[in-house]
């Protein structure tokens, strides 16, 4: 299978590696345990600089489409057909929004919603989190 | 001894011919070649300087290399009528450094092609327009490219060059000696190898448009002919410790020539033989190609 990569869309290279990926594995061109290409291989193919891939290859395997085992490099994941369907950006824009409708109707204003999200934000980032 | 005068004779001629002469009008034959099937008004991508810049640089291979033949046949004949060989060897055999030189000079164009690629793709790459880029997604592994066997053939020559070596010394060597120093140059080129071998596999991918399977093709035929060199040395070592123990010092200039002969067969000929103009898909270099 081949990656296209469009450096002039308005998606982050990362993000159109991710797509196509998520893709490839849930139409089963790629399978249950296929091999990935190493970080440093798709990046120079690509022209794209190691940390993009490697910060697309982090996300997928947060979402365990992939994973990585060690020295023998990364692989699909044995449940990456069926995770590759999850969308984490989806489900986190969901909540948000269930949750903004509960405050805006508490009558909560929107400069005091995005400041305690700011600070939130800014706490759990102290905190390592 | 005479005879073995003759045979160097024969060989350097033989290695004057094969990497002064034939190679070079090989590869511009194929130059011409590619320029007149695929000319820039069809393939401008090909081509990111003007025509006459690879005119020229054709030009300036052949008459280098012509004159690097007359060089050659010059000490030839110096070799064989003028040279007193006891200056420049104890033995008064001919001295290997004779062809080891001439062969270093023999290869300096023939790099110069090979180093001329990289700017040519350094230009191609930066005249290249198209926003989108492409990849196969699907990992290189050398043994995919590589057979085992051939690697298992050139690891075991290593491994039993440097026995062999160590064999007809009596495992009796200190540091310092013969040995040792062949078994850190053979050590250090097959290290050289590696990195150029990886590199190949894992590097940046020089031509923007080349097509994925020409791609595949070309790092596979790297890859052997690297191995073949690889061998090559091992071989060449073997035999120079052979050398010590049948005391061959009257044909060092010979083993010296045939290495480089060999070594140019194995790199420029395998590679020439094996990739294929007409098999190469040049439809990438046109203008209204699709992305590869």
């Amino acid at each position: 299978m081949q990656i296209v990569i469009d450096i002039e869309d308005p998606n982050p290279p990362f993000a159109q590696l991710i797509e196509q990926v998520k893709q490839a594995v849930s139409n089963g061109q790629l399978g249950p345990g296929d091999p990935l290409p190493s970080i440093r291989q798709l990046a120079n193919d690509l022209e794209l600089n190691n940390k993009t891939v490697a910060k697309a290859y982090r996300l997928l395997e947060r979402d365990s489409v992939i994973q990585s085992r060690g020295y023998r490099g990364t692989f699909v994941h044995p449940d990456g057909r069926s995770n590759s369907a999850v969308d984490l950006n989806a489900w986190v824009v969901e909540q948000l929004q269930e949750i903004i409708a509960a405050f805006r109707k508490a009558g909560i204003t929107d400069p005091e919603i995005n400041n305690a999200f700011r600070n939130v934000m800014n706490e759990q980032n102290n905190l390592g989190g | 001894m005479a005879w073995s005068n003759n045979l160097f004779y024969i060989a350097f001629l033989s290695q004057i011919f094969l990497m002064s002469y034939y190679f070079p009008n090989k590869l511009l034959a194929r130059m011409r070649y590619i320029l007149a099937t695929y000319p820039p008004e069809m393939y401008p991508k090909l081509y990111p300087w003007p025509i006459e810049h690879y005119k020229l640089a054709h030009l300036a291979f052949k008459y280098i290399t012509r004159f690097i033949m007359l060089l050659g046949l010059l000490i030839l004949f110096a070799v064989m009528f003028w040279v007193d060989h006891s200056t420049f060897a104890d033995d008064g055999f001919i001295s290997e450094a004779w062809p080891a030189a001439y062969g270093m000079i023999q290869f300096l164009p023939l790099m110069a092609v090979e180093f001329s690629e990289f700017s040519h793709f350094k230009q191609m790459r930066k005249a290249n327009s198209a926003t989108k880029r492409t990849a196969e997604f699907r990992r290189r592994d050398f043994t995919d490219l590589v057979s085992p066997g051939l690697i298992g053939m050139a690891l075991l020559l290593f491994a039993g060059a440097i026995l062999f070596d160590l064999y007809v010394h009596d495992f009796a060597v200190t540091w310092g000696h013969d040995t040792i120093q062949r078994a850190l140059v053979m050590s250090v080129t097959n290290g050289l190898l590696v990195i150029v071998g990886a590199w190949n596999l894992y590097g940046r991918k020089l031509d923007p448009h080349q097509s994925a399977g020409d791609r595949i093709q070309r790092i596979s035929v790297n890859l052997k002919s690297l191995l073949y060199v690889s061998m090559a040395l091992s071989v060449f070592i073997a035999i120079t410790a052979a050398d010590d123990m049948y005391s061959l010092d009257f044909i060092d200039a010979v083993i010296m020539s045939v290495y480089f002969q060999g070594i140019a067969l194995l790199s420029l000929g395998y590679t020439l033989n094996s990739i294929k103009p007409d098999e190469i898909d040049f439809d990438v270099y046109r203008n209204d190609a699709a992305i590869t």
